[in-house]
């Protein structure tokens, strides 16, 4: 299989040259190389202090990242509990190159998000639940002005909130303000709520500051242990680490790859890792746009948004049951000949008896003459990846090339004339967009991302198996890279066995856990997870406790 | 007790009249500008400072259908056919009607931060900047830039901001907006490459911003409020001290936004009555928008916060870059940026425009029919309008829909005009010009090909 890989990769760089040329070159390589090599043992993983770290590895530079949304409210949720987190309204996150973790790393705050975050750190204060507050001070305050008992209380919940210990400077101006508004409100409470809407406006809330400390190669950062209690925690289960977590950072037990793949696995054990796992995946494979996507209401009148959610709680299910049910190989995520459906789902999808499904999800096996299998079948991918009232073969395209493949796609020749041809003149999606690429300058971009979706043509915009457009049958005879399929089960079989999939599901793991796109100099560890992925027979949770102990995870770059 | 003034729809408290009589011009922020606190000539206050002057950029996206639909080669169902004042209304400007008098339609001009055009749509975006955008290397991940640098409404707001509640405002009307290609597509306005500035989608939410979140003198929990920001502004310094220059600019930047908000809750209130809160939301009914609706929310309370001076530079995205904005009131069934690449669409995305226009219109009026000194909020304010593209079909960035409304406070031609540029100027020479009105000591905008020095003469007064 890897050698008819590499022949047909190696045929996929035979592109038309209008296309070829806007290319950077370097994703064909890597494609090339990784069909070539992607079987050789990872190393990495293993050995002294930075985990066997190699030596050509060169790490991007460190930045600061802002907590995402969801790790925001989370942390609220975990610190001061659910009342808190309910009325919390951060910014919303800015995604870059596709990810929400890339922008919460390079973008500035701005004067609204900072009033947003003063805002619901207040709020959250407010409504704290008390037991929560109560846990981070063994003293009785003897009186609203009891500094000695507010001073526990900030060196307690400031460890938590600021995911390290605090400096005595810190101790001493949350105490002092803590202890003015208790003066002054006359109520200890109001002082520690005092306290606790200061600090979670603090950059030692809002970001995860990762430092570290010098690493065995010059140039490269270890992360100390309660960084990567933090990266760890965020990274897993989107929200701050628990005391417990912190207690073995600074035990010394995340020092070493074994400490930390010790840790991990609980981590990926806690209900929340199946929480942000389904959320980065949303993310990713884009159904969290579900949310808002717009369909026509006289082409599609049973799209409401209601269905839309369920839509997005398929996909979510599969990727939960692969990585913490099943167990097994991830890539089925691809050609699962399975899903999950609840009673709208059940109708949308034409199985039988859909009331019996009810409002939760259960997992159904598909009939096999909608030809569904993976998420290419999943009527939610097929809705995001479509117009308003018309499929998108080439958005369903482009989508497969960059985010299921990672490879470029570039831009339209400016002043090319990006007209499709009047639908009333060709009955079908393929015979408008074939009569489009019919001009050379668009050709050749075309042909790399359309004919993937037009495999994909029995699914309307909406995702509903159909076999007939404006009344011709539909031809979703199609191919990858020269290897023929129609329809997302054939698709999904083709995909799930490319190597370049497999690849690029690490290559995007690792953006959205290091909050940056990887740079030609860290492509030496991040082959070695590729190798460790197939090592691990595809098994999410495997991977993701490879991937934090790796020095992909561990180990940064010099700040710039 | 209420008083309603006679030409005003804006009704100022008796307690507001008192205070204002006692706070004179020493307070923070303004008081709606009464005709007893100006000069004879009502140009200017009585103590001799100008009257504030105002900024609205003002963006649709996918640009317009230039051409007649029924005859390719005729170019005027946007382009007047005549030049100078008192030109004819073209059927996509035709709602202008009204305010025809203060609006100048600018045609024939390029966009010269795009050159060489890069990037459809992105090339368009950076008109409002002047600066080309950054592109960010997918590296086999999604496409995306970012802005080369400030839009126009963020140079006038880091020059005159300081001197109300709010720097600049950013409303939205369109939710359907791309977010996968990075902030050039995503926002309208830019502090900086890194400072996008995200828009406000739910009336509800810009009255709040605007209106709501005035703190009261005597509000107990101010003073700590206060304190809270101290302790904050001290963590920022400390961390600034731990991590690289890249991050220090962003600490700088987070900096700067507290002390802002500090300003703000020290602010004293503004000294008009507030408007009551909006219940106007910005959901999808039946799955469509409400367009119509949520602009008129967004546009009064615009007018309501330059009179009550919270601020005096906005930013209103009514329809986004690439935006599939669904005009289902004129009859469209797809998204905008897809009607307006299917080639038996024209009509329909003529519609569109149409449509867009009409709904500039509305706020044109509002600020016309609102006193401001001697003469009107539209008198005192400038307004630019324009797309991401001239014509969505092609993403060219020459001949660029441009239209400049409002008198800049008699800085600005008047009355308008249409100019059709002899030599297909940059259209950074038009923000020059603009940027003049609120920030008379400007003297360039822009970088690169984007740059000038040299404001459009034809624009000013």
């Amino acid at each position: 299989m890897q050698h008819a890989w590499t022949t047909i990769v190696l045929g996929g760089v035979l592109l038309p040259v209008g296309c070829y040329a806007g290319l950077e070159g370097r994703a064909n390589d890597e494609a090339a190389e990784q069909g070539s090599d992607g079987t050789e043992g990872g190393e990495s993983g293993e050995g002294g202090e930075e985990g066997g770290v190699d030596a050509d590895y060169d790490p991007a530079p460190v930045r600061l990242r802002l907590l995402l949304a969801r790790q925001y409210t989370q942390s609220i949720r975990d610190l001061l509990g659910d009342d808190s987190a309910a009325v919390v309204t951060p910014p919303s996150d800015v995604a870059i190159n596709g990810f929400d973790a890339v922008g919460a790393s390079q973008l500035s705050l701005t004067d609204a998000k900072v009033d947003a975050f003063e805002s619901s750190g207040r709020a959250a204060a407010a409504v704290a639940d008390p037991t929560k507050l109560a846990v981070h001070h063994t003293c009785t305050p003897t009186g609203a002005d009891d500094e000695a008992c507010l001073r526990e209380f900030v060196t307690n919940f400031g460890r938590l909130a600021f995911r390290r210990t605090l400096i005595a400077a810190e101790i001493d101006n949350y105490t002092a303000i803590g202890l003015d508004a208790a003066t002054d409100l006359e109520d200890f409470g109001l002082g520690m709520r005092t306290v606790v809407a200061g600090m979670l406006q603090s950059p030692n809330f809002l970001y995860q500051v990762e430092v570290g400390e010098p690493g065995a190669i010059e140039g490269h950062r270890r992360l100390t242990g309660v960084e990567m209690a933090t990266r760890l925690s965020f990274f897993l289960r989107d929200s701050t680490p628990d005391a417990a977590l912190l207690d073995l950072a600074d035990a010394g037990a995340l020092d070493d790859a074994e400490g930390v793949r010790e840790a991990a696995w609980l981590l990926v054990d806690s209900p929340d890792a199946r929480i942000a796992l389904a959320d980065f995946t949303g993310e990713l494979m884009r159904v969290r746009e579900l949310a808002t996507v717009p369909k026509s209401t006289t082409t599609f009148p049973t799209f409401n948004p209601a269905l839309a959610q369920a839509m997005s709680g398929e996909t979510r299910a599969l990727v939960s049951h692969l990585a913490f049910d099943s167990d097994g190989d991830f890539r089925e995520i691809f050609d699962a000949p399975y899903t999950f459906v609840d009673a709208q789902l059940a109708a949308h999808y034409a199985l039988p008896n859909p009331d019996q499904y009810g409002a939760t999800f259960t997992q159904v096996e598909l009939p096999a003459d909608q030809e569904r299998a993976g998420i290419f079948g999943h009527a939610g991918l097929m809705s995001v990846l479509a117009h308003v009232s018309s499929t998108s073969p080439t958005y369903r395209g482009k989508f497969i090339r960059t985010q299921v493949l990672c490879e470029d796609i570039p831009a339209p020749p400016v002043g090319a004339d990006t007209t499709l041809p009047p639908a009333e003149e060709h009955a079908t999606m393929r015979e408008r967009l074939e009569a489009h690429v019919a001009d050379p300058s668009c050709a050749g971009c075309h042909k790399l991302m359309d004919p993937l979706g037009l495999g994909l043509e029995n699914y309307d915009a909406i995702g509903t198996f159909r076999l007939l457009e404006n009344g011709t049958t539909i031809d979703a005879s199609a191919d990858v890279d020269g290897v023929p399929f129609a329809g997302a089960r054939e698709l999904g079989a083709i995909i799930k066995d490319d190597p370049r999939a497999a690849a690029c599901l690490v290559r995007n793991i690792f953006r959205h856990a290091t909050g940056h796109i990887e740079l030609p100099s860290e492509m030496v560890e991040i082959d070695g997870l590729v190798a460790t992925f197939a090592d691990g027979d595809f098994r999410m949770r495997a991977f993701l406790v490879e991937l934090v102990a790796s020095p992909a995870f561990r180990v940064v770059g010099e700040p710039e | 007790m209420l008083i309603k003034t006679t030409h005003s729809r804006f009704i100022l408290g008796r307690r507001t009249m008192l205070r204002g009589m006692i706070g004179g011009a020493s307070v923070a922020l303004a008081l709606p500008v009464l005709e007893a606190m100006l000069d004879e000539h009502g140009q200017a206050y009585a103590g001799g400072s100008a009257l504030g002057r105002r900024m609205i950029t003002w963006f649709w996206g996918n640009g317009v259908a230039l051409n007649d639909p029924n005859n390719g080669s005729s170019g005027l169902r946007w382009t007047p056919p005549d030049q100078g004042p008192g030109y004819t209304l073209t059927p996509q400007l035709q709602s202008l009607e009204n305010v025809r008098d203060q609006v100048s339609v600018l045609s024939g001009f390029r966009v010269g931060a795009a050159s060489p055009g890069r990037r459809g749509h992105h090339d368009g975006c950076v008109m409002f900047a002047g600066h080309p955008f950054i592109e960010l290397p997918p590296n086999g991940a999604n496409y995306a830039s970012k802005f080369g640098g400030p839009t126009i409404d963020q140079v006038a707001a880091a020059a005159v901001g300081s001197q109300t509640f709010l720097p600049s405002v950013q409303l939205a009307v369109s939710k359907r907006i791309i977010g996968s290609e990075g902030p050039t597509l995503q926002f309208l306005s830019h502090e900086g490459p890194d400072q996008p500035l995200s828009q406000i989608f739910d009336p509800r939410e810009a009255w709040n911003r605007l209106f709501g979140s005035f703190t009261v003198p005597d509000d107990p929990t101010k003073p700590h409020r206060i304190a809270s920001l101290d302790a904050v502004e001290e963590d920022v310094l400390r961390l600034k001290m731990r991590v690289g220059a890249a991050d220090r600019i962003r600490l700088d930047a987070h900096l700067a936004s507290v002390e802002q908000i500090r300003t703000q809750i020290d602010a004293v209130a503004p000294l008009c009555e507030i408007p009551p809160m909006v219940d106007q939301n910005n959901d999808d009914l039946e799955g469509q928008e409400q367009l119509e609706a949520v602009n008129r929310a967004m546009s009064d309370l615009l007018v309501m916060a330059f009179t009550c001076d919270v601020t005096r530079i906005a930013s209103v995205q009514f329809t986004g870059s690439v935006g599939y904005t669904v005009f289902n009131t004129v009859g469209a069934t797809s998204g905008h940026h897809d009607l307006t690449h299917d080639g038996g669409m024209n009509d329909m995305v003529d519609n569109a425009t149409v449509f867009t226009i009409a709904q500039l219109a509305y706020l044109l009026e509002a600020l016309k029919a609102t006193p401001d000194g001697a003469g009107t909020l539209l008198d005192n304010t400038v307004l630019l309008a324009s797309s991401d593209a001239s014509s969505g079909l092609t993403h060219s960035t020459d001949d660029m829909p441009i239209l400049v409304c409002g008198g800049g406070g008699g800085t600005l031609t008047h009355p308008g005009i249409h100019y059709r540029s002899p030599s297909n100027e940059n259209t950074s020479d038009i923000l020059l010009a603009i940027l003049e009105s609120v920030v008379p000591e400007a003297t360039e905008v822009g970088s690169g090909n984007g740059y000038s020095n040299t404001p459009l003469a034809a624009l000013l007064a």
